[in-house]
């Protein structure tokens, strides 16, 4: 016997009131319901407005079309994965290290910050057509256009995070004997990881829509262009192109969901609580 | 056993030079306690940051056991104003901080000092879990782990409760008969300074000198509080800062 719907709203009421795991999955599902609400509302305005023609697709639709094409759409998804997970990276290996530096030493900020601050504001998509001059239309361009991004992202997020360090914690440090090194190690590094962290986030954003940019030039791979090469072959049908788009998003929340596991492991001391003397 | 002969201290360089302590000269024997007090940014902390070796002298200088200091030393311990405690470190991991990072293990563990300060229940919480009590007692572990010889402290119980206040100046009263390590406490607190000062020493406004040193030789005792001579070092210890402010 099934439960009428005002018994399951209930219960899913009952779940907003815990608190831990339950609720946040609880809030978790209510979000992406409201979301399917307002896409499915939003297909049905457009095609009210394009006189029946569906340019926007409804959730059922685009979430059936994706199953049905996850033969095709699959390795391209696999193929995007693994390009920006590399991407992130290379520009988090490079420009963490750099951002703490120039944040914390300040003859090299002196040094380098000017070099920052004209290279910062260009577009990266301007370097596209030099980057594929240099690396070809291979795989190392298209890391590389991600990786460029990114690394502007990090370097300037590690910098401030380096910049804004509390004096306290160096002092604490060397007072107790540490060395330059040992500051880096015992307090720049931990103390900026939830910055970078959170930069690391927005970075998901910017490097899927540039990997998207990368993967639509050259040409059509159909089980290795990358998820952004498919969407551009789909782009005839729109519920096809759906499918593309919608296996997007499963690569960002993955991503999303990772980072959160991530900073949960390494910046524990973050989600603790306050006991009582 | 701290020798300071006309210390001075400037921040900068050339005409942006500013100083913060001018000329003190000061001997603090072996085991003695010490309180500085002064008006607020007059430069005791620059003062005491000086004998931890983290300021270098402009001019003058400073001698452990006849040794002149040149960077932090082992034997001196500086518990700071919240305590300094990387937030990122368990309660065990801050306590055993000075001795990892000096890379040296001698007698007293940081377990022993976490078991002697009654934190041992406390090793694997992190500082966001812990009291604003349980934390200054963390800051004193973490000192107390190296058998320093010379404890400084900088205002360590500012923004403690008066009852808290008292009970980690019982402790402070406490490690310092037990451990007899010469003790320096920089305080903005009247009552502080004549609780745990054998010797107050008053500081002038920036740059700091020496106004006046007031001797407080009945220290020592936890019913000191409730005294006379408590109450009477008080009295002459407002009476100099009232001088100097």
């Amino acid at each position: 016997m099934t439960d009428s719907p005002a018994r399951v709203w209930r219960r899913f009421r009952g779940c907003l009131r815990h608190s831990g795991p339950i609720r946040s999955t609880a809030m978790y599902a209510l979000s992406v319901l409201l979301l399917l609400g307002l896409w499915w509302g939003a297909s049905a305005v457009v095609k009210e407005l394009k006189g029946g023609r569906e340019f926007l697709p409804n959730p059922v639709r685009a979430i059936a079309e994706m199953v049905r094409l996850a033969g095709f759409w699959f390795p391209n998804f696999v193929v995007s994965a693994w390009r920006l997970v590399l991407a992130i990276l290379i520009a988090f290996v490079l420009g963490y290290p750099l951002g703490l530096l120039i944040g914390r030493e300040r003859r090299l900020d002196e040094l380098i910050s000017p070099m920052i601050y004209i290279l910062y504001p260009i577009p990266q998509v301007a370097f596209i057509l030099l980057l594929f001059l240099i690396f070809g239309i291979g795989n190392p361009v298209k890391v590389a256009i991600v990786a460029l991004a990114l690394f502007f992202q990090i370097l300037i997020s590690a910098r401030g995070a380096a910049k804004n360090i509390e004096e306290t914690h160096v002092t604490s440090v060397l007072s107790a004997g540490a060395s330059r090194w040992q500051v880096y190690r015992h307090v720049i590094l931990p103390a900026t990881l939830p910055s970078i962290l959170t930069s690391l986030r927005v970075s998901i954003g910017l490097g899927m829509a540039f990997l998207y940019i990368a993967e639509t030039f050259g040409t059509f791979d159909p089980r290795h262009g990358g998820l952004g090469a498919f969407i551009r072959a789909n782009s005839y049908s729109a519920v096809q192109a759906f499918a593309g788009i919608l296996a997007m998003a499963l690569l960002g929340l993955i991503l999303y969901v990772a980072i959160d596991l991530i900073e949960r492991v390494v910046c524990r001391w973050k989600f603790t609580v306050r006991r009582s003397s | 056993m701290i020798e300071v002969d006309g210390l001075v201290v400037e921040y900068g360089r050339g005409a942006r030079a500013t100083r913060a302590v001018d000329g003190i000269s000061l001997n603090i024997d072996k085991g003695e306690s010490l309180a500085l007090i002064g008006p607020s940014g007059c430069g005791k902390t620059t003062f005491l940051f000086a004998m931890a070796g983290l300021y270098h002298a402009t001019e003058g200088a400073i001698r452990i056991q006849d040794e002149p200091l040149r960077g932090t030393r082992r034997e001196i311990a500086l518990i700071l104003q919240d305590a300094g405690l990387l937030p990122w470190k368990t309660v065990w991991q801050n306590a055993n901080l000075s001795l990892k990072l000096r890379r040296e293990y001698p007698a007293k563990t940081a377990d022993e000092v976490l078991e002697e300060l009654g934190l041992s229940g406390a090793k694997s919480l992190y500082p966001a879990e812990l009291s604003e009590g349980m934390k200054r007692r963390v800051g004193v572990a973490r000192a107390l782990a190296t058998s320093p010889s010379v404890m400084l402290m900088d205002e360590p119980l500012a923004s403690l409760d008066t009852l808290t206040k008292e009970r980690i100046q019982d402790l402070f009263l406490k490690l310092w008969t037990t451990h007899r390590f010469s003790l320096v406490l920089v305080t903005h607190d009247i009552e502080e300074a004549a609780f745990l000062g054998q010797r107050v020493v008053v500081l002038t406004e920036r740059p700091a000198r020496i106004k006046t040193i007031v001797p407080n030789p009945e220290v020592g005792d936890l019913d000191f509080r409730e005294s006379g001579a408590f109450l009477d070092a008080v009295s002459r210890l407002r009476e100099a800062l009232e001088e100097v402010s």
